[in-house]
Order: structure tokens, then C-alpha cells, then sequence
């Protein structure tokens, strides 16, 4: 479940991002060590550090490994390392028609770029309106924006599936239709983004905006051209913080998307059905396993700057 | 300066500029406003009203019951018992919460002082422990069948440990089954736990270092005295967020136990007896009550947080 | 689908007396297990086709919550034309389902006499046939021969004095290390069929009324039996034996006898093909009992083609569909007039006394809740007497319910 509305957000954080240095989570500069003590204390911090990598990191590395063995070598019991390394499994996986991971894959890209382009539209906009624009009621109606962090995902439920499948008015079944997703799923991280827009709009100097406004531009324009570019770093964050978490999202694509219907299922849904049926072929279900990291994985590499920063500034949990 | 300017610039119209900057307000906040009100604020009063009905998934709407559900629900002992028992949804997921709060609290804080520690390759470190968190519920949980099944690698590990053959199989037996998935919780989620309490440790300020090294404090006592009670807001925080999230669990329970919340009931938790309820029996009336009772537990807790918290540590 | 408008333009108008001018598309549901399932069940697919060359079948496998996804479709009116309905399920689903009695009467040739009754029953409310048994698996005694051989068993325990004799001889004759002679599953689909030896049962019809029988003194004799040969160490659970499942014990050696169906044939050969398994007729004491677990093909009530639909149902469950089903995918016929798959003929002579695992209206609850007493019995922290007493209030109430 997306637990990231739930939590308040680090305004500390939102400004270190401002200032596009280091994230909040540097550390003191290095010194070398003088005393004994001190060489010991870095000794033992050193080991611990060592110990609890193996610990964070050993379990994740194992999962490849064992994709690239064969089944019968995985079945026969425990082995470190596989005889005859080979990348069987995921042309197995791939090659599939009734669980086909091509199109999980595409489904999950499709969903996640869209919903993140929605959010960020809608976040960007409504902060830079709740930051900078004077309009009666402002202060409440962001309140109200606030208060739904604390509607949690239990008790919307039954309700939300209840629209989804007979919307009002219309009478629409968006259920199992990615559009459905897509406009449900907008919601979903909105309001910490929004928020977390809103500060960091409130942290950049209002000169610039003069500056646009005096060559006559609108508010649009300003927004468009002077205040997005201004909070890139931000944006950046939100986008990937937002990106991830529509990737990893389980609850509410197995209830809007998750019921039967294995061409509409994102990468999450699909490697569930793989959990379930063929839960004993390890080589392939962790060749599975590995495809659904490795996107989120290769973003982090990149971006891990902002992946801290945002963490810390949105309280956003995996 | 520039606000003088500003003002003067503004000076002249003022009325029309101010409708204009209201009216473009407005629309700007307009859209995400509506998808709140249609998502948040309209499903949490409809969810009040579901629960007064019996409303079935082929029969629809069938009519109004007031408060029949939640007495149901307060008699069933799928849900919960009184005195508590295990396996039943409301108390495995407080069994849950009690565990796994403190192990991942307690981890991500030491992971925090360590990679705060100078060292070279911190950020590495900081990398490796972040990692975990990174990766989505249902890809690890299929993971953690692996590792943790009988000839996994984490009965190889204890098997070498103890010097013979070790085939526990943690999630087939009911009386390890949860306490896994605490661990496998706890494993994930104390990355996060460890960068909230990162950004806790740089705000404190480097005079009260200072002055515990002319005491010439050791380092133990420095934590204990110092670093520990510092961080009094951040434990809280921290606090809040795990429970809340703990109480959320849903995604491991429904893949490890293949959405049945086995082996008998222990990994039964009160999102996935809902969940079974709604989508796999269709008793939507009886789901929004417990959805609703839900809400009431997690929104006494929220409240005490922001109560406690005050509103400067959360930023509005 | 460009096929179908090709073939429907140049025929319009012209009543079609040969059938392929008007294409009818029938959607076919279920679940599959595995790839070579669906295999087989689209083997079966295409020789209707062959033979109705005027119906498209469109399968669709649904994977995940089945019920779910099954409900959802009922409730927008737009259930497939034919699908998969558990025994277990068919009260939930009864009215959603199309009853199919005046089919049968219509179809001139065609009776519902080779089924076998019980099944059929499994699939009869109150006169009404919702569904046609697609195939089913009663439970047989599944044996590691090089085991019994080492023990110097030559014939398979019958009853459940032999089958105490034959663990304590394969304990003693240590046939199973780091295993247990047999593995037993704390699953009542699994100790139901000992129930049934016993001359008990979970609930009974008497004077027109379903009642709960289960706590019965000869149930507290039947579960005091079984968990007693796994607290003697005669035999171990899967959770002891540090398996998922009991097939899983037979695959890796670790158990020498278990209790399982049909399904252990293709498991076994996928992932354990070494091992040597011969599968027994299944144990009685004062009776014969034991389990079917069946599933039928039923019909949408809001299915649009019904004409076309009961073409296809009947097909593949009459004898030539169901033939080809069985011969492609190793499932055990339901039908008395196909052969089962050489070498399983076992499994069909349990046929006469094989109950199905069904009970009543959102009886699923109550299994559930029987499953956390058996944990709670088995682990010492209630007699089972309590238990049986227990598991009867949550069916009486279960029943009530369901009136």
C-alpha cells in the first residue's frame, strides 16, 4: 500500500534541497584520527558497517544468482554458486504467452510515466498557487489538502472500488482499465507532493517573478517558464520519489487492475500470479523478481541524490 | 526591498490585479482540489454510509441495517477476541506492530550512526542500507520465500552456524510465519527509518559535541547522555510512521500466504481480512464497517501524533 | 476478427444451411495451473472447432482471485459464456449460474448417466443441474516403493491398524532418514476422508434438514487416530518435515507414504523424476471413505449465447471432449465410459464412496476456522473435544446463514 501519504514530511530536508548542495544526510568531515579511543570507536563503527552491508545487501544478490541456474539444480537443494551459469530462466519468462512479462513491463512503464506526468502537473500547479498566488480561503483549503493524509487507504476501500465500478453520474466501469488506474492512481502520492511543491516554491526568491512579470508574462508563464526551471531539483525528486512508487504500487492495482485479466497486469500483479503457481520454480520466479527491481535500481544509481533527499523530506516508505 | 517595490509597482490596481491573482488561484488549485474531494473526501463519507447497509456484490444495494454490521463485527472472532487470541486479524496485526516497531526503529537508528560516523565509503554504506527499501512489496516478497524457504538461504546459514542440516519452513509453519515477515519488514523499511534519523543526527548541533569532549564523555556515554535524548522528536516521528505503516500491512501477508492468510490464520491481518471480505466475498456493506473501524483506530493514532508532535517538527 | 468480417460480409443475407457463414463467439473461463493445462485445454478447444466450424471459443485463463475476478463479472452481467465452478463454490455461485436441466431434456442422445452420481450431486441443488463435472481427483495412498521394499513391505497397509503396523516397521527398519514414515497434513480436505472411514462426517441431511455432526464421538476416536500418528512420530507434518506440502515430502524422500490425488503424477515428473512412487487404493476402517475434489463447466445465467454455450459444455464434457481433456492433460474423467490415463485406474475405483469437499453456503469461513482449531489442537492448548465443539457452533451457525 502507498504509505507515503500517511507520513509528514521534513521541511529541513526541503531546504537542503533548495540550496542543490549535498542532501541533509552529509556527514561531518573527515579527520583522521588522533587518539586511541577514536581508532577504536572507527574500528568498530568500520566492522559493524562491513557486517550489516552483507546483511542488506547479500540477500539481494542471491536472488540473481539463483536466476541464472537451471531448475533442476535449484531443486536438487541448497548450492551457492550455479554449475553452469545461464540466462535460461528469463528467456523462459520472456517467452511466455499466458504470463507474459513484456507486457507487464510495458503496462508498468505506461502506468507509472503517466501517473507520474498527472501528479506533477497537478502538484507543481496547485503549490506554486498555494506558495505564491493571494486567494481567499487559501490557508484552509491547503489545510483540507493536508487533512486527507490522514483518510487512510483502509477505510477508502470499499468505497473508492464502489465509483470505480459504477462511477457517479456517468455510470462508467473503470475497473480492470488502465485509464482507471491512471486517474485513481493521480491521487494517490498528491498531496505530499503537493506539499513538499509548495515549500520548496515558498524558499525561491521572489525577485525572479518580478523580473518575469515586468516582460509582461502571466501567471501561467511564470509558472511555466520561470518557477518550474527554478525548482528543478525539486520537481526532479518528486518525479522520481513519485515514478518508484507507482512502479512498487501492489494494493490498489490488485483491486483495479488485478482481477483475472493477466493483459492488463502491471509487473507487480504479474510476478504475484508467477508467486503463486509456479511458487517452486525459483530460477524463473527470481529471474522475475530481478526484472521488477532492476528499473527502480538503475534509477537509484542515478539519481540517488534525490532519492535521499525526497525520502527524508516526504517521509516516503519503499 | 523587493517587497517595497512590489507594493509600489502594485499600487495603482490593485483590485482588478487581486481578482485576477484570486480568479488564476483558483483554477490553478482547482483540479487537484477536485480529485481530493472525489477520492478522499467523498469515499470517506460514503464509507460511513456502505457500512449502514447490507450491500452484496450480486444482489447490489439490498437495504438499510443502521448499525448490524459493526455488532457483527464485534462478534466475530475471525476479526477479533476478546481476551485476544492469535490468528484472528485485529490482534495479529497489533502482534505485528508490537514486534516490528521497535526491531526496525532500533535498526534504523544504529545504521544512522554508523554511516554518520567518518568513514570513508559512508555513502556507499548509506547506498547498501537504502537498498532493500527500494524494492516493491511483491518482488520481495517472492524473494523472501526463497531465502526463507526450508532449503533457503537462510536455513543453509543457520545450518552452518549449528554444524547440521537446518529445514525450517518459515512461512509454512504458523508459528514462525508472521514473525517473518516481521523480519523481512523490518529488513526493508529500516533503510527509511535510517534517513529520517540521518537528517535528526545532522541537525544536532555540533557545539553539544564539543562541550561532552572537554567533559571528555566517552563515546557510549556521549550516545546514551547526549545523541539519545536529542533525538526525543525523531523517535517519535519514527515511531508514528512505523506504527501506522505496520497497521497498513497487507502486500506481504496477501502474496506469502497467496492471499489466504495462512498457514492458520497467522498471517491473517486486518487489510487482508478486509480485502477478503470486499473483493473475494463482496460483502461491501460489512467491509466498510471494518474499513471504517479501521479508519477510527488509525485516526486516534494520527491525532496523537500531531497532537504530541506539535507543528513545527512536521513542517506546517 | 479480420477473418470473421471477411467470412460474414459475403454470406449476409444468405440464411447459411452449411453454418459458416455466421460466426458465433463463445468465451470460455477457468483457471490454469500450469502452461501444459492450458496446453491440453486449448487441444480440446480447437477439436470442437474442428468440429462447429460456426463457433469461435475464446479462452481466457484468469489468474489471481478467481472468485473474485469471477463475481465482478457476474455483477456487471457480462459473465463469460462457460467457465469453472468448484465444487465447494457452487452455493456462492449458484445464482449466477444457468440451471441446465431442460438442456439435457432437449438434447435428443444425450444423458447424464455416465457421470459418476456423486459428482453430478456435487453439482445438483435442490434437483437443478448448475454443472457438468469437468474431471476430479479423489485421494489415493501415495507410496515410495523403494522405501516399503527396504522396510520388507510387499503389500500396502489396507486399514488403519495395517497402516500403523506398516509405519512402525518402516520407523524400525530406519526406511526414511531425516524423514518420517509418513507425512500427514494438518488440512481437513485431507482428514475429512478418515472422518468418512470412521462412519462420521462434518454435516448430515436428517428429515430434509443439514445438520453438524462433527462432534461426534466417533470424530474425537477419527482425529485422536490421526493426530496421534504424528505424535508418536509414525509420521510427521509437512511444517516438521520442512516442506510446503506432502508432495513435496514423497518429491525430496523425506516421507515414505502420504495421502494425495491426482495432481501428484504431473508434480512429481516436473521437478522430481527420479523418484519411484506407486499409488494404493486409499485406507478404510469401519468404512469406505474419502474425498472428491471436482470441478465442474457451468454456464452464465446472463450469458448471451446460451444455444452456442451448451453446444460447447456439452461437448467438452461428453465423451469425445472429455476424452481428448483426459488423454492431453492426465485429469481424471469424471465420465464412467472413458478411460482414465493408464496406470491411475486406482483413483477411479474410489469413485462409489468419494464425497465431494462440499458443505454449504459461505461454508469457506468455516474452514478456515476449522484449520486455526486443528493448529491450536495440535499444538496442546485444547482437547479435541473442544475443538469438535467448537468447529460445530461455527457450522450450525454457518448454516443458519445459509437458510
Amino acid at each position: 500500500m502507498a504509505d507515503r501519504e500517511e507520513t509528514a514530511p521534513h521541511v529541513a530536508a526541503v531546504r537542503e534541497l533548495a540550496l542543490e548542495g549535498e542532501p541533509a544526510v552529509g556527514a561531518p568531515a573527515l579527520i583522521p584520527p588522533r587518539s586511541l579511543g577514536e581508532r577504536v570507536r572507527r574500528a568498530v563503527a568500520l566492522a559493524l558497517m562491513i557486517a550489516l552491508a552483507v546483511l542488506y545487501l547479500v540477500p539481494l544478490l542471491w536472488p540473481v544468482v539463483t536466476s541464472l541456474k537451471t531448475q533442476a539444480e535449484a531443486a536438487a537443494g541448497f548450492d551457492l554458486w550455479p554449475d553452469h551459469p545461464s540466462l535460461a530462466a528469463y528467456r523462459e519468462i520472456l517467452a511466455r504467452e499466458d504470463l507474459s512479462f513484456v507486457t507487464f513491463f510495458r503496462n508498468s512503464l505506461f502506468l507509472s510515466a503517466s501517473i507520474t506526468a498527472v501528479n506533477l502537473f497537478l502538484a507543481t500547479l496547485g503549490g506554486y498557487a498555494f506558495a505564491r498566488l493571494r486567494f481567499p480561503l487559501r490557508e484552509v483549503l491547503f489545510m483540507l489538502v493536508l487533512g486527507t493524509l490522514m483518510i487512510p487507504d483502509q477505510i477508502r476501500l470499499v468505497p473508492v472500488f464502489l465509483m470505480m465500478v459504477d462511477f457517479p453520474l456517468t455510470h462508467w466501469n473503470l475497473t480492470q482499465t488502465q485509464r482507471g488506474y491512471i486517474f485513481f492512481g493521480s491521487s494517490l502520492a498528491l498531496a505530499t507532493n503537493l506539499f513538499l511543491m509548495r515549500q520548496y516554491f515558498l524558499t525561491i526568491p521572489r525577485d525572479y517573478e518580478e523580473a518575469a512579470k515586468l516582460d509582461g508574462a502571466g501567471y501561467f508563464k511564470t509558472y511555466l517558464r520561470v518557477m518550474l526551471p527554478l525548482a528543478a531539483p525539486a520537481v526532479a525528486a518528486v518525479a522520481i520519489l513519485t515514478f518508484q512508487g507507482t512502479w512498487n504500487e501492489f494494493f490498489w492495482a490488485l483491486i483495479l487492475l488485478g482481477q483475472g485479466d493477466a493483459d492488463l497486469y502491471t509487473i507487480q500483479i504479474g510476478l504475484t500470479q508467477f508467486t503463486f503457481q509456479y511458487g517452486t520454480l525459483w530460477p524463473q520466479l527470481m529471474a522475475a523478481a530481478t526484472l521488477a527491481i532492476l528499473p527502480i535500481l538503475l534509477v537509484y544509481v542515478f539519481f540517488q541524490r534525490y532519492f535521499v533527499a525526497g525520502v527524508a523530506a516526504a517521509g516516503v516508505k519503499g | 526591498m523587493a517587497v517595497a517595490a512590489e507594493r509600489a509597482r502594485r499600487l495603482p490596481s490593485v483590485g482588478s490585479e487581486s481578482v485576477r491573482e484570486a480568479a488564476v488561484g483558483y483554477a490553478f488549485v482547482l483540479v487537484p482540489l477536485f480529485v481530493f474531494a472525489l477520492f478522499y473526501l467523498y469515499p470517506l463519507v460514503y464509507a460511513f454510509y456502505v457500512s449502514a447497509h447490507e450491500w452484496g456484490g450480486l444482489e447490489g444495494k439490498i437495504g438499510y441495517v443502521g448499525l448490524d454490521n459493526y455488532r457483527e463485527l464485534r462478534g466475530d472472532t475471525a476479526f477479533w477476541t476478546w481476551p485476544p487470541e492469535r490468528a484472528t486479524a485485529l490482534w495479529n496485526t497489533v502482534y505485528y506492530t508490537a514486534l516490528v516497531v521497535p526491531v526496525q526503529m532500533a535498526l534504523g537508528l544504529l545504521m544512522a550512526l554508523v554511516v554518520n560516523q567518518p568513514i570513508r565509503g559512508r555513502t556507499f554504506f548509506r547506498s547498501a542500507y537504502y537498498f532493500p527499501a527500494l524494492t516493491s512489496s511483491a518482488a520481495i516478497s517472492a524473494i523472501a520465500l526463497y531465502l526463507l524457504n526450508a532449503d533457503g538461504l537462510v536455513n543453509a546459514a543457520i545450518g552452518a552456524v549449528l554444524g547440521h542440516d537446518f529445514n525450517h519452513p518459515w512461512f509454512g509453519d504458523p508459528d514462525t510465519a508472521l514473525e517473518s515477515i516481521v523480519g523481512l519488514n523490518a529488513w526493508t523499511t529500516s533503510g527509511t527509518m535510517m534517513l529520517f534519523y540521518l537528517a535528526a543526527l545532522q541537525s544536532i548541533p555540533t557545539d553539544v559535541y564539543e562541550a561532552a569532549a572537554i567533559d571528555k564523555a566517552g563515546a557510549w556515554r556521549t550516545f546514551w547522555k547526549i545523541t539519545f535524548p536529542l533525538l526525543k522528536p525523531a523517535h517519535f516521528f519514527v515511531a508514528v510512521v512505523s506504527v501506522i505503516g505496520a497497521l497498513k500491512l497487507f502486500d506481504q501477508a496477501f502474496i506469502i500466504s497467496s492471499g489466504a492468510g495462512g498457514p492458520a490464520g497467522s498471517t491473517m491481518t486486518a487489510v487482508l481480512y478486509l480485502y477478503r471480505v470486499t473483493i473475494s466475498e463482496f460483502n461491501y456493506g460489512y467491509g466498510a464497517a471494518i474499513g471504517v473501524v479501521l479508519f477510527l483506530i488509525i485516526f486516534t493514532l494520527t491525532l496523537v501524533q500531531r497532537l504530541l508532535f506539535g507543528k513545527a517538527e512536521i513542517g506546517y | 476478427m479480420l477473418l470473421l468480417l471477411v467470412a460474414l460480409v459475403p454470406g449476409a443475407g444468405l440464411a447459411g444451411s452449411s453454418g459458416s457463414s455466421q460466426r458465433t463467439t463463445v468465451t470460455l473461463a477457468g483457471w490454469a495451473s500450469s502452461p501444459e493445462e492450458t496446453a491440453a485445454l486449448e487441444r480440446t478447444i480447437a477439436s470442437f472447432e474442428r468440429l462447429n466450424r460456426d463457433i469461435d471459443v475464446e479462452y481466457t485463463p484468469i489468474s489471481g482471485d478467481y472468485d473474485a475476478a469471477m463475481l465482478a463479472r457476474f455483477a456487471a452481467k457480462r459473465p463469460p459464456d462457460v467457465f469453472y465452478v468448484d465444487s465447494l463454490d457452487v452455493f456462492d455461485y449458484q445464482p449466477a449460474l444457468e440451471p441446465l436441466n431442460r438442456y439435457v431434456q432437449r438434447t435428443r442422445g444425450w444423458s447424464t448417466k455416465p457421470f459418476f452420481s456423486r459428482l453430478l450431486n456435487g453439482f445438483t441443488v435442490k434437483g437443478q443441474i448448475y454443472g457438468f463435472p469437468k474431471d476430479w481427483s479423489p485421494l489415493a495412498l501415495i507410496a515410495n516403493t523403494d522405501m516399503l521394499a527396504k522396510a520388507g513391505i510387499r503389500t500396502p497397509p489396507q486399514t488403519w491398524a495395517q497402516f500403523t503396523q506398516t509405519l512402525q516397521r518402516l520407523r524400525s527398519a530406519n526406511a526414511v532418514p531425516g524423514g518420517a514414515p509418513a507425512c500427514l497434513s494438518l488440512d481437513w480436505a485431507r482428514i475429512l476422508a478418515f472422518v468418512y472411514q470412521n462412519n462420521g462426517a462434518w454435516v448430515t441431511t436428517t428429515g430434509g434438514r443439514l445438520q453438524s455432526v462433527i462432534d461426534s464421538p466417533q470424530n474425537v476416536t477419527t482425529l485422536s487416530t490421526y493426530l496421534g500418528w504424528i505424535q508418536r512420530g509414525l509420521a510427521r507434518t509437512p511444517a516438521q518435515l520442512g516442506v510446503g506440502w506432502c508432495g513435496e515430502a514423497i518429491g525430496k524422500e523425506k516421507a515414505a507414504i502420504v495421502f494425495e490425488g491426482n495432481w501428484i503424477y504431473s508434480y512429481l515428473q516436473r521437478d522430481f523424476p527420479n523418484v519411484k512412487f506407486a499409488v494404493y487404493p486409499m485406507l478404510r476402517n469401519k468404512a469406505r471413505g474419502n474425498l472428491a475434489f471436482t470441478v465442474s463447466y457451468s454456464m452464465g445465467k446472463d450469458s448471451r449465447n446460451k444455444a452456442a454455450a451448451w453446444r460447447l459444455l456439452r461437448f467438452l464434457v461428453g465423451k469425445q471432449g472429455m476424452g481428448v481433456w483426459t488423454r492431453n492433460s492426465g485429469f481424471l474423467p469424471s465420465r464412467s465410459d472413458i478411460r482414465p490415463p493408464a496406470g491411475r485406474e486406482v483413483f477411479i475405483r474410489e469413485a462409489p464412496w468419494s464425497r465431494p469437499w462440499q458443505f454449504v453456503k459461505g461454508f469457506q469461513r468455516v474452514i478456515d476456522f476449522a484449520g486455526k482449531e486443528l493448529e491450536k489442537t495440535f499444538e496442546g492448548d485444547q482437547s479435541i473435544d473442544a475443538m469438535l465443539r467448537n468447529i460445530d457452533r461455527e457450522t450450525e451457525a454457518a448454516i443458519r446463514r445459509s437458510r
